[in-house]
């Protein structure tokens, strides 16, 4: 009921929106000013749009333009790169609209993938959009890719076992490598971290005020060997060697298991794990929804799992490594008009609302609010306010297919010399982000 | 068959007989038919695989990346594309690597399979087609399934062998890594390797086994000769021919293998390290969008195929002959 309610209001909006903004710019239309009927495609990356907004966003998008369909295709995130590149230059068999993430977005913006949505931009929230996912998304000052949503990570830890060990939330980064180091048992890692995992580990990096890479005239620069990320680097390796006792070797680990009680009963394997705010609804004690299946209860008893953001060197919070997405439409999209369309339902105030309600950082800073005012909103907004994003170089997405700072961080985690492997990977990683 | 036998000497056919060949011949040189009915063949041949490969040295050729993607351009620079991956010493490492890699599986696959095949030949027929519904039923496993599940198998925290090697009392494989170095990864992979390919060696070599006549056995039987010498001088040199074509494809597959490292490696391995031609054409191609780059490889891969699969080729042919 409640969707339908909720459609009916986007409907509206939406057509409000439509009659304003029809009559701008012309293109393949129909006689009477509105787009030709048509299918259009939407690629969604993983899961993370719940079912409830996909919904929405067909139901709204059908009924608003008459005749018209949305087929919205799920990629996964490994893989989402190598079929832009692929599909996108193909007017036949492009999808018309895009998610991408953020840091993959400049990859394509600077090649003419997408299509400039600069005179959009205002309709679409204007001022009010995340600003460093749009700036992510703009090459030339123009924009080709817009913030769909953002989010963040922060810590989730047990304070039964903290408290047990006489320890408190920690107030600075040091304090908190002490802590967890403290924690690890051997068997129950402190705080557990896979040596590859380097979307987590460059928090330590940005902490100390390090950077990745800079640009200078238009030059991208890897800058490991910088003395504040060498220290940043060096103190993740002391924390990882410390206090995880998770293969050097693992990344994506589904960490939420670690801090749930073991099947039998029995203690967690973690103390403490980092994941993005939606992990939330996989951790907890185990208990039966309404449709009777046995999910976990979202962290309801607070003396056994509790959230903190990472503190920073010298307190107040660490900068993490910001995640979200941005959307875009493919510039051989044959349904320009439509899919414009469709951006104008994803930038209305309904479906940012429902992004917020979902957990998911609306893209329109007027929305927030629908996050919620509990711990997890506000943590949740205050460690994207402090995160970071990656260099916006355009062979970020090489270095990443590449699977070089895996390597590097594994390379760290198994003990190495971090200035010497910093050297040597800068050599390598400056070539890759300039395209090489 | 039996007219080449019948023929005395098949160096000089054109002597005996001058008058009707010439004949025959110009009829034959000049029946259209014989070479439109090769037209279908030559046009599929051209269009499925010269054309590809026609493209693939051309791009070989150029500089091609995401901009020429994306519709600018392509200039040409000669050789320069195979002058970057040759002098690049992560690139020879992957090309040892492969090379050891395909021969440990292609060999290994073909002796086990083999083996397989003499057992299926000395056991009780009932047993046999267990045996024979098991191979099949691992050899339609779908890549992708049996490799996940071998991932569980081998998983570092919730696998079935790192238990059952802890229950035999080898302690410190709890918790133990198995594809966090290169060796061990690679262990691994040869098992799914060569657990995927058996079945088709083992069927093979059965078909080829009951194509072995008893008299040949019982006269080497009855010439004294043990069960050994008998496999090694009568039974293995009879079915020469499929082990060989077995062996070459063995050979041709396990050096383009790419999926089941792929899926290893998107679990938690040191990717660079463990890289094969496939992935690493892959990696430069798909992940660094250097497509002219990855097409060099693919050449270079081609010809590797070639140069190793060629003392092979070279046998069939003969045996043709």
């Amino acid at each position: 009921m409640k969707i339908v309610r909720m459609a009916a209001v986007g409907v509206a909006a939406a057509l409000v929106l439509t009659a304003c903004s029809s009559g701008d710019d012309g293109g393949s239309t129909g006689s009477d000013g509105t787009p030709e009927a048509a299918e259009i495609t939407l690629w969604l990356n993983g899961a993370d749009t719940p079912e409830e907004l996909r919904d929405y966003l067909k139901t709204t998008f059908e009924e608003e333009n008459p005749g018209s369909t949305l087929v919205i295709e799920e990629q996964t995130w490994d893989d989402v790169v190598t079929k832009l590149t692929t599909a996108l230059p193909d007017a036949e068999n492009t999808p018309d609209v895009v998610e991408i993430g953020n840091t993959q977005s400049p990859t394509f913006t600077t090649i003419g993938a997408f299509r400039d949505l600069t005179p959009l931009y205002d309709e679409l929230g204007g001022d009010d959009l995340l600003p460093s996912f749009v700036e992510v998304g703009m090459s030339e000052g123009k924009n080709y890719a817009l913030p769909y949503y953002f989010g963040s990570r922060y810590m989730f830890y047990r304070p039964d076992i903290w408290t047990a060990a006489g320890l408190e939330k920690p107030t600075t980064l040091a304090e908190f490598g002490e802590s967890v180091t403290a924690l690890n048992d051997g068997t129950r890692s402190g705080f557990a971290i896979g040596g590859q995992d380097w979307r987590n580990g460059i928090s330590w990096v940005f902490a100390n005020g390090g950077e990745l890479a800079v640009e200078e005239d238009g030059a991208w620069t890897s800058t490991l060997s910088d003395p504040n990320t060498v220290k940043g680097l060096e103190e993740w390796q002391a924390v990882y060697q410390g206090a995880s006792n998770v293969p050097a070797t693992e990344r994506d680990v589904a960490y939420w298991d670690f801090l749930n009680d073991s099947a039998e009963g029995g203690a967690p394997a973690a103390a403490t794990i980092m994941a993005p705010g939606w992990a939330r609804w996989s951790i907890g004690d185990l208990t039966t929804n309404d449709d009777g299946e046995e999910v976990r209860d979202g962290m309801a008893d607070e003396s056994k799992f509790d959230i903190f953001a990472l503190p920073g060197v010298d307190g107040g919070i660490a900068p993490v490594f910001a995640g979200g997405s941005n959307v875009a439409i493919s510039a051989q999209s044959q349904h320009p008009e439509l899919s414009e369309n469709l951006l104008r339902i994803i930038f209305s105030s309904e479906y940012q609302q429902m992004l917020g309600e979902n957990g998911l950082g609306p893209a329109n800073a007027q929305y927030v609010d629908s996050l919620g005012d509990d711990k997890f909103a506000q943590t949740m907004i205050e460690t994207a306010a402090a995160s970071k994003l990656t260099p916006a170089a355009p062979g970020w997405a090489a270095v990443e297919a590449a699977f070089v700072y895996e390597e590097l961080f594994q390379a760290i985690a198994e003990g190495g010399d971090v200035t010497e492997l910093a050297a040597q990977y800068d050599e390598r990683i400056t070539p890759m982000l300039n395209g090489q | 068959m039996s007219t080449t036998a019948a023929r005395p000497a098949p160096a000089t056919p054109p002597a005996p007989s001058p008058s009707p060949p010439p004949a025959a011949r110009r009829r034959r040189r000049f029946s259209p038919t014989a070479y439109v009915l090769l037209i279908p063949a030559v046009l599929v041949l051209l269009a499925g695989m010269g054309y590809p490969l026609y493209w693939q040295i051309v791009t070989s050729l150029q500089e091609f990346g995401l901009a020429q993607q994306f519709g600018q351009p392509p200039t040409f620079v000669g050789l320069d594309n195979y002058a970057r991956i040759f002098s690049d010493d992560r690139m020879w490492a992957v090309v040892v690597r492969s090379v050891v890699f395909c021969l440990v599986n292609a060999f290994a696959t073909v002796g086990i399979g083999t083996l397989l095949a003499l057992l299926m030949k000395a056991v009780h027929p009932v047993v046999r087609v267990v045996l024979q519904v098991s191979l099949l039923l691992a050899w339609a496993m779908p890549l992708v399934a049996a490799v996940t599940v071998w991932k569980w198998l081998f998983d570092w925290r919730t696998g079935v062998i790192n238990w059952l090697l802890v229950q035999m009392g080898f302690d410190q494989y709890s918790g133990h890594t198995w594809l966090a170095q290169p060796l061990s990864f690679f262990f691994v992979a040869t098992v799914i390797i060569v657990w995927m390919s058996v079945p088709f060696v083992a069927l093979s070599m059965y078909a080829a086994l009951t194509q072995v006549s008893d008299e040949v056995l019982e006269a080497a039987r009855i010439d004294g000769a043990g069960p050994a010498r008998i496999l090694w001088h009568v039974t293995l040199p009879l079915v020469r021919p499929v082990l060989s074509i077995v062996l070459l494809l063995q050979i041709i597959w396990d050096l383009r293998v790419f999926a089941q490292i792929k899926l290893l490696q998107d679990g938690g391995a040191p990717v660079g390290e463990t890289n094969l031609l496939g992935n690493f054409i892959y990696e430069i191609g798909i992940g660094r969008q250097d497509f002219a780059g990855a097409a060099a490889v693919s050449i270079f891969v081609l010809a590797l195929t070639v140069l190793l699969s060629w003392p092979y080729v070279r046998n069939l042919l003969k045996e043709d002959r």
